[in-house]
C-alpha cells in the first residue's frame, strides 16, 4: 500500500510538467514537487519535441519519455545541460543519471550521442522512443496497481534487478501485444531495450500511457491513481511530508540504464550512503518540525487553559467580592496578566466606578433630548449644535478597519447615540474628537448603558477631562512631568527628541486622546486599557514611555521628520509582535 | 536623500473637508474613503523638484475640530506654506474661512504662503460653492486658489507644487530668509559643511526604509 501511494505521488510530480495530464492538478497540491518541476522542465526537452514532429502519436509519446526520464534524474539533472550534451534525447537521458555521480559525464555524453544523434532518420528514432513510451505504460500500470503491491524505485527496486525473470514475466503479455502492432523497423531499432528488459523498471516508472495506444489502460491507470488519494485525502498532507524526501533522493540509488557502464561498487555504495544521509537528513527535520508543530499545539492549549482557569477565578472569586478583592495581590497579578476578553467588561466597569451615579433613565432622557434636536438639526439645517453634526460625520470613520461603526454598521447607531446622549449631559464638554474611538472601545465589551456610564465617568477622570478640554495649561503640566520621567528613564532617546523638537504633544496628545486606540492594534490597545483601569493615568505616560523604549534603537537611528512620519503603529505592525509588547 | 531645502508646511480647515485625504494622496498617491480621524497632528513627507533642484516637503496635518485650534495655533510656527482646505459640497466649511485665515495669519510668520483649496471636486452634483466664490475669496485675501479632488487625485500634485513653487520664488526673490528657522526652511544637508549632518540624515533614511 505504502509503495502504490508512492508511486501514484511520483507519477504525479512527473507529469505535472505536462499542461495536458489529467493528473497535473493534484501535482499542484504537492507543492513541494515545484523544485522537482522545475528540474524537470530544465531537462532537455526541445530536441525531443523537434525531432517527434514528423510523427502523430510522437509529441506526447515524447513528452512522456522526458517526462519517465527527467524524475529520475532530478537530483543532477542540472549537470547534464551544463555538460553540452543537452541536444540528443538518449544522451541527455543517460548523462543525466550517469553525470548524477559527476564522475563519468563526459564520456558518457560521448558514448551515448552516436546512438542519437540521426536527425535524418527521424522515424527510427521515434520508434525507438514509442516502445520505450509504451514500456513505460506498461511498468506504470503493473507498478501502480495495487495487489502485488511493488516497490518503486527505492531501495528494492534496485535490488530487484536482480530477479529480473519476474518482471519480465509481468509484463510479457503487454509486450507481445505491442509487439504486433509495431513495424519492423522499430523492432530492430528497439532491440536493446528487448535485450535487456529487466534493468529498465527503475527508469520507467514515470511515464503515462498515450491515449491513443492504450485506452484502457489508461483509465485504469487513473483510477489507481486516483483511488488511493481519495482514500488518503486525510493523511495526505502527512504522507507528503513522509515521501516527498524517499520520491526525489532514492533515485540516486538506480542502476545506470543498459546500454551504459554499471556502477562500481563504490560508486553504488556511495551513492548508497549519500542517500542514507539524506533520508536520515529528511527525518530530521521531519522530526524537528512536527516537534515544533506539538510545541506550537500545546502552548496554545496551555493558553487557553490559563484563559479559562483565569477567568474562572475572576468570576468566582474576585467578581463577586469587587471592593475587599481589588487590590488583593491575586487580582492584582491577575489582572497585570491581562484580562480575559470574558470578564474584560465587566472589570472595566467595575474599575471605572460610577462616581457621577448615572442611571439608565438619566441615560434615556440624554438620548431622547439628542435625538430630538438630531431631528430638529435635519429640519433646520444647521441650528442644533455644532457637536451633534460632527457626531454624525465621524461615527462612520471610527476604527474604519473593523468595519461594525460604518453607516448601516451594527455599532452605529449605538455609538453615535452614547456620543449624543454625552453631548447633551455634558455640554461643557461637549464632543471631541477622540472619544469615538474610546466609546467604541467601551461598545466592543459592554452593553449600551454600562458603556454610557463608564464613559461618562471615564471623561470625568482629571486627565482625560484635561486632554478632552484641551486645557492647555493642565496638559503642559502633564507633558512636564512625563518629560521628567522620559528624560531618567530613556536619556539618550530624550537628548535625541530634544535635539529633533520633537514635543510630547506632538505624539502624546493622539495616544492619550485615544487611549492607544489610535497608535496601537485593537489587542494591544486592550491591554493597555486593561492595566490603565488597574494602576489610573500613570499608566498611561508609562505606557509612551514603553512604546518608545521598545523603539529606541530604531528611533535613534531616525530623524525628526522620519520619526514623525512613521506611526508606532507602523512600527509595531512591522517590527515586532505587537502582542508581547506589555509582557 | 539629499535635498537642497526642506519646507515645512501645515495643512488647515474644517474637520472632514479631506485635509487628512489630500496628504495621503500627495504622499502614497492613494486614496481612503474612510479616514481614520486626525487628533491633534499627523505628519507626511515627500520629494519633489523645483527648478532642478529636490526639495522635501515635510507636512503638518492637524485637526480640524475647534477643540484642538488652540494646540493647532502653535504649529503655525515655522510653516512656509499652509493649504487651507474647503469642501465645496459644505458651505459652512466655506463661510470658516476667514477665521481659519485669521487664525493663520495671526501665528504664523508673515511671508508664509498660503493655497487656498476647495477639495472634493468630483462631487460636482452636490456643489454648493460655485468655482467662481472660491477664486473671488482667494482673489481678495491674496491667496492661490485651486479646486482639488483627493479622490481623483485632480490637481493634488498641482496644489502642493504650486505652494512649493511660490515658495521658491520668495525665497530666489530673497524674501524669505533661509537662515532663519523660523521661515519653515531648511537648507538640505548637502554641503560639505555640514557632513555630519548628512550622514545622520541617511541613516536615518535606512532605518525608515527597512522598518516600512
Amino acid at each position: 500500500m505504502e509503495s502504490s501511494d508512492e508511486a501514484s505521488s511520483s507519477s504525479v510530480t512527473v507529469n505535472n510538467a505536462d499542461e495536458s495530464s489529467p493528473w497535473r492538478h493534484r501535482g499542484r497540491e504537492r507543492s513541494s514537487s515545484a523544485d522537482v518541476i522545475a528540474r524537470v522542465q530544465r531537462c532537455p526537452r526541445r530536441p525531443i519535441r523537434s525531432g517527434s514532429d514528423s510523427q502523430e502519436a510522437g509529441p506526447s509519446l515524447r513528452d512522456d519519455v522526458c517526462q519517465t526520464n527527467s524524475p529520475s534524474v532530478k537530483v543532477k539533472c542540472w549537470s547534464a545541460s551544463s555538460n553540452g550534451v543537452a541536444s540528443c534525447t538518449e544522451g541527455s537521458k543517460v548523462d543525466c543519471c550517469g553525470g548524477g555521480a559527476s564522475d563519468l559525464p563526459l564520456d558518457e555524453s560521448t558514448c551515448s550521442a552516436p546512438q542519437c544523434i540521426n536527425p535524418v532518420t527521424p522515424p527510427s528514432d521515434s520508434d525507438s522512443d514509442t516502445q520505450e513510451g509504451d514500456d513505460d505504460a506498461f511498468n506504470t500500470v503493473g507498478e501502480l496497481s495495487p495487489p502485488p503491491p511493488r516497490h518503486r524505485n527505492t531501495y528494492e527496486s534496485g535490488r530487484r534487478q536482480s530477479a529480473p525473470g519476474q518482471l519480465v514475466q509481468d509484463h510479457g503479455g503487454s509486450e507481445s501485444e505491442l509487439q504486433s502492432r509495431r513495424p519492423g523497423l522499430a523492432e530492430y531499432f528497439s532491440r536493446k531495450q528487448r535485450s535487456v528488459p529487466q534493468s529498465a523498471p527503475g527508469w520507467k516508472l514515470f511515464g503515462k500511457v498515450p491515449p491513443k495506444q492504450s485506452p484502457t489502460k489508461q483509465a485504469q491507470i487513473i483510477q489507481q491513481v486516483f483511488s488511493p488519494t481519495h482514500h488518503a485525502a486525510g493523511q495526505q498532507s502527512k504522507r507528503k511530508v513522509e515521501f516527498e524526501p524517499l520520491s526525489t533522493t532514492a533515485l540516486i540509488l538506480e542502476d545506470r540504464p543498459p546500454n551504459l557502464p554499471a556502477k562500481s561498487a563504490e560508486e553504488a555504495q556511495r551513492h548508497r550512503q549519500q542517500y542514507e544521509q539524506m533520508v536520515a537528513a529528511a527525518k530530521r527535520r521531519e522530526l524537528k518540525e512536527a516537534q515544533r508543530r506539538r510545541q506550537q499545539k500545546e502552548q496554545r492549549l496551555r493558553q487557553e487553559e490559563l484563559l479559562s482557569n483565569t477567568s474562572l477565578v475572576w468570576n468566582l472569586h474576585i467578581l463577586p467580592h469587587w471592593d475587599l478583592m481589588r487590590s488583593s495581590r491575586r487580582a492584582q497579578d491577575l489582572w497585570w496578566g491581562g484580562l480575559p476578553p470574558s470578564v474584560r467588561g465587566r472589570v472595566w466597569s467595575l474599575a471605572v466606578g460610577n462616581e457621577l451615579n448615572i442611571t439608565a433613565e438619566l441615560y434615556e432622557i440624554f438620548l431622547s433630548r439628542a435625538k430630538e434636536k438630531w431631528r430638529s438639526l435635519n429640519e433646520t439645517d444647521g441650528a442644533a449644535p455644532a457637536g451633534l453634526e460632527r457626531i454624525t460625520r465621524d461615527v462612520s470613520r471610527t476604527l474604519p478597519s473593523l468595519l461594525v461603526f460604518h453607516k448601516g454598521g451594527p455599532y452605529h447607531d449605538l455609538l453615535q447615540s452614547i456620543l449624543g446622549a454625552y453631548t447633551c449631559y455634558r455640554p461643557d464638554v461637549g464632543y471631541v474628537q477622540g472619544m469615538s474611538s474610546m466609546a467604541a472601545m467601551l461598545i466592543l465589551n459592554m452593553d449600551e448603558v454600562e458603556v454610557f456610564i463608564s464613559f461618562s465617568n471615564l471623561i470625568n477622570r482629571p486627565c482625560q477631562l484635561a486632554f478632552y478640554r484641551v486645557d492647555h495649561q493642565l496638559m503642559l503640566r502633564y507633558f512636564g512631568a512625563y518629560q521628567v520621567f522620559f528624560q531618567e528613564t530613556l536619556p539618550r532617546l530624550f537628548l535625541h527628541f530634544q535635539f529633533s523638537g520633537v514635543t510630547p504633544d506632538l505624539y502624546l496628545m493622539d495616544w492619550i486622546l485615544s487611549l492607544y486606540m489610535k497608535p496601537l492594534p485593537l489587542d494591544v490597545a486592550c491591554r493597555v486599557w486593561d492595566v490603565f483601569f488597574r494602576d489610573g493615568e500613570e499608566f498611561l505616560f508609562r505606557a509612551a514611555l514603553g512604546i518608545l523604549r521598545l523603539y529606541q534603537d530604531l528611533l535613534l537611528h531616525m530623524d525628526l521628520l522620519l520619526l514623525l512620519t512613521s506611526s508606532p503603529e507602523l512600527l509595531l505592525l512591522t517590527c515586532a509582535p505587537s502582542p508581547h509588547l506589555l509582557t | 536623500m539629499a535635498y537642497a531645502y526642506l519646507f515645512k508646511y501645515i495643512i488647515i480647515g474644517d474637520t472632514g473637508v479631506g485635509k487628512s485625504c489630500l496628504l495621503l494622496q500627495f504622499t502614497d498617491k492613494r486614496f481612503q474613503p474612510v479616514h481614520d480621524l486626525t487628533i491633534g497632528v499627523e505628519f507626511g513627507a515627500r520629494m519633489i523638484t523645483i527648478d532642478g533642484k529636490q526639495i522635501k516637503l515635510q507636512i503638518w496635518d492637524t485637526a480640524g475640530q475647534e477643540s484642538f485650534r488652540s494646540i493647532t495655533r502653535s504649529y503655525y510656527r515655522g510653516a512656509a506654506g499652509a493649504l487651507l482646505v474647503y469642501d465645496i459640497t459644505r458651505r459652512d466649511t466655506f463661510n470658516h474661512l476667514t477665521t481659519w485665515l485669521e487664525d493663520a495669519r495671526q501665528h504664523s510668520n508673515s511671508n508664509m504662503v498660503i493655497m487656498l483649496i476647495g477639495n472634493k471636486s468630483d462631487l460636482e452634483s452636490r456643489r454648493e460653492v460655485k468655482k467662481e466664490e472660491g477664486e473671488a475669496f482667494a482673489r481678495e485675501h491674496g491667496l492661490i486658489f485651486m479646486e482639488t479632488s483627493a479622490k481623483t487625485a485632480s490637481n493634488v500634485e498641482e496644489a502642493f507644487i504650486n505652494t512649493a513653487k511660490e515658495i521658491y520664488e520668495k525665497i530666489q526673490e530673497g524674501v524669505f530668509d533661509i537662515n532663519n528657522e523660523a521661515n519653515g526652511i531648511k537648507i538640505g544637508p548637502q554641503h560639505p559643511t555640514t557632513n555630519s549632518t548628512l550622514s545622520g540624515s541617511q541613516g536615518g533614511q535606512h532605518a525608515g526604509g527597512g522598518c516600512c
